[in-house]
């Protein structure tokens, strides 16, 4: 009843935006010229806090692009709430692919969110980066899901990222016994899946337990039972970072010394902090938040948000400067915009060149291991 | 597949019977008020929510504790977690009073349907949650460790842990009080008059305004005192954290028989120790599906439960 609530809810809001955006278009004078990019991810609801950090470094993105082009441009942002539920997205999707005045998207966070709005995003020629969705078929051109010509992300796939993760929680560790476990989200699953896989060519390493807790979970006790009755030495969780800072006060309460090591849902400054103690030595894998870029960055960010970064903020802030860059070349039609990103060629805000595939891939996808060291997630170097 | 149970068996008991023991609270919230009202409150999980919040605010804003600073020690100890107790149960109370004025008294002077309270209750939920998320931005909040996580010994294996048993032995303590409460007292047994005839109760110069709203304010007490315990060894809360509880405490009360005080207790640590044994024995994955078809079976053979509805019966 609640999401159903919700749900219409999003609706509504949706179809005020689609409207509002069309009037505001009417009405807008020739100099500086309005555009419009969306962000597409959760706003409300249980995964709401994802969706609000990747669109604030959208925000921020722009905020700096609209100071710097002042006489030339005023870009303007469309928030897409989908809650990260494909039903929703399927229901607010509609309304922004036939929104031409919106030149291309963010997002969308989700993959399967990604996957219900692509057939609509697929017919308006809206281009779309997602920071966030990861889901290998997405850029597979055999699979249904398959996103071209629309779809790019610039994240790391999980089939990247699995193996770095196995490497990296394993290291030093002379025939690991690893316990594996996930949240039940898309992305967890199967990114357990891919690092099961890279467990394989570690040598030495063997599988002794798994397990599946929902993301809502606060009681871990029965997991850290399995744990230690398999006498696991590394605990390898995917999920997110506040499930991971519960659950490893938990583990190392209950007196357990396994070594804990977590995907990029982890990779946040917030976790150590929510952790505290129990944290320290936590192994994660990322493509570096903001703050391991540069602490400068981060806080002109904090200045400017208000707020800190959070998970997937660089891969926002890459994906917006993207179009932003595309915004002052020229390119204000739906096609010149896609044709723009397909032919990109540029630097990340982390100094990596970005270039997509043609199936919508980013051209490198290394992932780096970070470290807690008293009380901060420090960088130790690309995994290789 | 049953190694982990027998490996493991004493601490997830202990685990279990402390979870059981904050539903059995959670789970008074929704059955004191079906009991009289014969309505489900189904903002009790924002209330909830609202709890943990104020334990937090306690011990982070007023005592000004952090995630780096050290446990307390002796008196200090006990102030705070005992400030900390009674914030969470003031803060819930009163919420669960302002649920019953704006959601609830006025639709029911108006004599409206019962279907029309329950939308305003799922309203007032909303209303709650959303403005816990803006207010913290969406947020995962953690908990400064004031009690500090002794090991004060090993039973069959198991840890006995300081905040488990203090869980434990404080949670049955303020579930007694309230049964008590309910029972003895002379606005206690108001409330069991209303539960069992209200135009009765009413003729016998009842004040059906207070005792709803004693009604409420109990409840909430009780959620409070949970949300003490919750984020006592939790020591994590965030927006949308009332959903899964008030789920498994409705659950609970359900299964013990809603509007039934003993229902609640029973049923609240019987779910506890079925999620631990479930979990470890199936997987957690398999959690929910076990705990939702033991429900279907109890109420397959005992539709109102497993101690039926009190009031129920005597009005037969």
């Amino acid at each position: 009843m609640n999401k159903k609530i919700q749900r219409s809810l999003a609706v509504v809001s949706a179809a005020a935006l689609v409207f509002g955006v069309a009037a505001a278009q009417t009405s807008a004078n020739a100099a500086p010229k309005t555009v419009y990019i969306a962000y597409q991810g959760p706003l409300s609801g249980g995964e709401a806090s994802t969706g609000t950090d990747e669109q604030n470094a959208v925000k921020y993105a722009i905020k700096l692009f609209n100071a710097k082009n002042k006489a030339t441009y005023n870009v303007k942002l469309v928030s897409v709430d989908d809650q990260g539920d494909p039903a929703v997205a399927g229901t607010v999707a509609p309304g922004i692919g036939k929104n031409k005045a919106i030149l291309g998207l963010v997002g969308a966070a989700y993959s399967g969110a990604t996957i219900a709005s692509l057939p609509f995003y697929k017919a308006g020629g809206l281009v779309m980066i997602s920071p966030s969705a990861t889901r290998v078929s997405l850029t597979d051109s055999a699979s249904p899901d398959f996103g071209g010509p629309v779809f790019h992300r610039v994240v790391g796939k999980d089939d990247l990222q699995g193996p770095a993760l196995a490497k990296y929680a394993t290291a030093g560790i002379s025939n690991a016994k690893v316990f594996i476990f996930d949240d039940q989200s898309s992305y967890a699953v199967p990114l357990a899946g891919y690092v099961t896989g890279g467990l394989k060519k570690v040598a030495g390493a063997t599988v002794v337990g798994t397990d599946s807790v929902p993301n809502t979970t606060t009681d871990f006790s029965p997991t850290i039972a399995k744990i230690k009755t398999s006498g696991a030495t590394v605990v390898i969780y995917t999920g997110y970072y506040s499930q991971a800072a519960v659950f490893i006060k938990q583990l190392r309460d209950s007196g357990s010394t396994a070594i804990f090591a977590g995907g990029d849902g982890v990779f946040n400054q917030e976790f150590p902090k929510l952790a505290g103690a129990s944290a320290e030595g936590s192994r994660v894998t990322g493509v570096g938040g903001l703050a391991g870029v540069s602490t400068k960055l981060e806080a002109d960010y904090k200045k400017s948000m208000g707020v800190s970064s959070g998970v997937y903020s660089v891969e926002s802030l890459d994906a917006a400067n993207i179009l932003l860059q595309g915004i002052a070349k020229g390119n204000t039609t739906r096609a010149k915009m896609l044709a723009w990103v397909k032919a990109y060629n540029g630097k990340s805000i982390t100094g990596n060149t970005i270039k997509f595939s043609a199936n919508g891939d980013i051209s490198y996808g290394l992932f780096a291991g970070f470290t807690t060291k008293n009380g901060v997630l420090v960088n130790t170097g690309i995994i290789k | 597949m049953f190694e982990v149970l027998i490996d493991q068996f004493w601490s997830l008991t202990i685990a279990g019977v402390a979870l059981g023991f904050i539903y059995v609270l959670v789970s008074l919230g929704y059955t004191m008020v079906y009991g009289v009202l014969r309505m489900i409150n189904f903002a009790n999980s924002e209330i909830f929510m609202w709890g943990t919040f104020g334990t937090i605010i306690t011990s982070r804003d007023i005592f000004g504790y952090t995630q780096t600073s050290a446990p307390a020690t002796g008196p200090k100890l006990a102030l705070v977690l005992i400030s900390q107790l009674l914030m969470s149960m003031a803060v819930a109370g009163l919420t669960a009073v302002f649920v019953e004025y704006v959601a609830y008294r006025r639709l029911r002077a108006k004599g409206t349907n019962r279907l029309a309270t329950l939308i305003s209750a799922i309203g007032i939920s909303i209303v709650l949650s959303e403005l816990m998320r803006l207010l913290t931005d969406s947020r995962p909040v953690g908990s400064p460790r004031v009690l500090e996580k002794i090991i004060l010994g090993e039973v069959w294996g198991a840890n006995l842990r300081l905040d488990t048993i203090v869980t434990i032995f404080a949670a049955a303590g303020i579930y007694f009080l309230l049964e008590r409460f309910v029972k003895l007292s002379r606005m206690g047994k108001a409330i069991r008059a209303v539960s069992m005839n209200e135009d009765a109760a009413k003729l016998m110069g009842v004040n059906l305004n207070r005792v709803i709203t004693t009604t409420f304010l109990v409840g909430g007490l009780a959620t409070g005192a949970a949300a003490f315990f919750y984020i006592t060894v939790f020591e994590y809360t965030k927006f949308n954290i009332g959903f899964t509880m008030g789920m498994a405490a409705f659950t609970a009360a359900v299964l013990g028989g809603i509007g039934n005080i003993r229902g609640a207790f029973y049923g609240g640590l019987f779910l506890g120790l079925l999620e631990v044994y479930a979990s470890a024995v199936l997987g957690t994955q398999w959690k929910a599906v076990t705990v939702f078809i033991v429900l279907v079976l109890v109420l397959l053979f005992k539709p109102n439960g497993l101690f039926g509805e009190a009031v129920q019966t005597t009005r037969a």
